[in-house]
């Protein structure tokens, strides 16, 4: 009961804990057993077993790190522009950022030595740190155009647009640059054959797509057979097309 | 009073014990070695495993009785191993858990977490491949680099003989100017800038003692101590005297007199005397005097 009221009293008059005022990623413990005071000016008493026994008071080991903020020196793909400070996990900023010098750390001296110029901010060379992560995906997968095989098509932009769509890739058919020639089917002459056309990201990046022509009929008896992981195999280009030109940006 | 102990006035404070620097070649250590040894043994570390207690004074919870506040660090191990990478400070504790009131205490080793990972140095010019803890990595990061990190702590705070033999390589580089970054004179001045406030408190002879273990400070003591007395042979002596005296004579086969310095300098230019004497001896066309007086020709068969 004295016990009691003695804590409800004291709890006022407690200052407030020091806990949060470094960053600790270690064991912290204290004793179980705090040792006799010694004399001020001299040696620590001479401890015995049971102040060496130890509680965990925190395991900063398991804590979630906080994001750390680094410049950026150069343009990175998928983290952002020269002279930007950006805000990640610690790990990948040290390994990826840091070690291979693309970033320096968040000072006033560094953001001042790393910011744009007036002459780098007019020349653009990105719409967004993450267009050329897009171009590398569009220009690593083989794009599969299914056309009908029975009834007459000439190949237009939301055929490749829905073809893309399937692929897992949104886009508008004004970004979609076919080759100069018409393609024309349904021709089996056709069938796994590839062409190339030019898909504009942002209106500025540019990617070549590669885009295999397969063949497909509503009706079950008339498909061709499956073929498996057509995509892996080594496949001629239609002849008669020519793969549209990149267009240059400086012009 | 002082006089009359046999021991003299050392006794007057009491018997104090010979420590390493007392006796032996200890004792010759100069005084730079031993501030670092003040800086790395004697100096309390940073709290890192235990909370210190802010205030100094506190008040027992049941008893209202006031005590003093005194933080006792818990006890470190500092293994071979923690010598070998840079753990930020941390070390294996030895102790005893609890786990139950009932039970009796279990003996427990709390021991941080390393792994392998990379640090650059951009005095050196070097990423070198160490072993770290999370903390020694939190640390980099909060002195904005490596660098910065080594010098800016004490080496009680390193605890750890890599990071101070990199601290003292650190040191030298910036006392000789950054060598490693000759390629580049722009960003060569410009770490300078950044790094040269930290050479202010040491001078060249604490610089060049820094960072040594006991046992590597008496091994370059001994060295020091033997190139010191060092004995050149009278044999070479005499016979760089000899060269000389009759090079000022003016004779041809001495030798020209631009190099005399370097052919007297030392015994590591025995061979090259003989070979010139040995010259002198063979050769046909000299019906000389001096041909006769050479001591250390081979006989002639």
């Amino acid at each position: 009961m004295l016990r009691n009221i003695c804590v409800t009293q004291l709890n006022l008059l407690k200052s407030a804990t020091s806990l949060q005022q470094q960053v600790r990623t270690t064991f912290i413990l204290k004793r179980k057993y705090e040792p006799l005071l010694h004399k001020t000016n001299e040696k620590p008493r001479r401890m015995r077993a049971k102040h060496f026994i130890y509680e965990l008071v925190e395991d900063t080991q398991v804590k979630k790190r906080p994001n750390m903020e680094v410049v950026l020196k150069t343009f990175v793909e998928g983290v952002g522009d020269k002279g930007d400070v950006v805000s990640m996990k610690p790990h990948f900023v040290y390994n990826k950022l840091l070690l291979p010098g693309l970033a320096a750390y968040k000072t006033p001296e560094n953001i001042a030595k790393y910011a744009k110029t007036e002459a780098e901010k007019s020349a653009v060379k990105h719409s967004s740190a993450y267009a050329q992560r897009t171009v590398n995906m569009l220009e690593s997968i083989v794009l599969a155009v299914i056309m009908n095989k029975d009834e007459p098509w000439v190949l237009e932009p939301w055929h490749i647009k829905a073809s893309l769509r399937k692929a897992g890739f949104h886009c508008k058919e004004d970004c979609i640059t076919l080759p100069k020639e018409r393609i024309e089917g349904p021709d089996l002459k056709k069938e796994s054959k590839d062409f190339y056309c030019i898909v504009t990201i942002n209106k500025l990046e540019q990617a070549t797509l590669k885009c295999r022509l397969h063949h497909w009929s509503t009706d079950p008896s008339e498909r061709l057979p499956y073929v498996l992981e057509h995509w892996k195999m080594t496949s001629e280009p239609l002849l008669d097309v020519s793969s549209p030109e990149k267009e240059t940006l400086n012009c | 009073m002082a006089h009359a102990t046999p021991q003299g006035f050392k006794l007057l404070n009491g018997w104090k014990r010979p420590g390493r620097f007392d006796k032996g070649l200890g004792a010759q250590l100069p005084e730079a070695y031993k501030k670092f040894w003040r800086e790395w043994k004697l100096t309390k570390p940073a709290a890192v495993h235990y909370i210190p207690k802010e205030s100094e004074w506190e008040r027992d919870e049941v008893t209202n009785v006031i005590k003093p506040v005194q933080n006792i660090p818990l006890p470190l191990i500092d293994t071979p191993e923690s010598h070998q990478g840079i753990w930020g400070g941390e070390a294996v504790i030895k102790g005893f858990q609890k786990r139950q009131q009932t039970k009796r205490r279990v003996p427990h080793f709390w021991v941080p977490q390393l792994r392998r990972s990379v640090v650059h140095s951009q005095v050196l010019n070097e990423y070198i491949s160490v072993i770290v803890t999370e903390r020694a990595l939190e640390q980099i990061h909060e002195c904005h680099g490596f660098d910065h990190y080594l010098l800016k702590n004490l080496a009680c705070d390193l605890r750890s003989a890599l990071a101070l033999k990199l601290k003292r390589q650190l040191l030298l580089s910036l006392q000789a100017g950054c060598p490693a970054l000759a390629d580049d004179p722009q960003h060569q001045q410009e770490v300078l800038k950044e790094y040269s406030r930290y050479l202010e408190p040491y001078t060249p002879e604490e610089i060049d003692w820094y960072g040594h273990t006991y046992l590597e400070a008496i091994r370059k003591l001994q060295g020091q101590l033997r190139d010191a007395e060092k004995v050149q042979p009278h044999k070479v002596e005499f016979r760089s005297k000899l060269i000389e005296q009759l090079r000022e004579a003016g004779i041809r086969e001495a030798g020209k007199l631009e190099k005399p310095d370097i052919l007297a300098a030392s015994s590591e230019h025995k061979d090259a005397d003989i070979e010139a004497l040995t010259n002198l001896e063979s050769s046909p066309s000299s019906s000389n005097w001096l041909s006769k007086i050479n001591p250390f020709g081979k006989k002639e068969t």
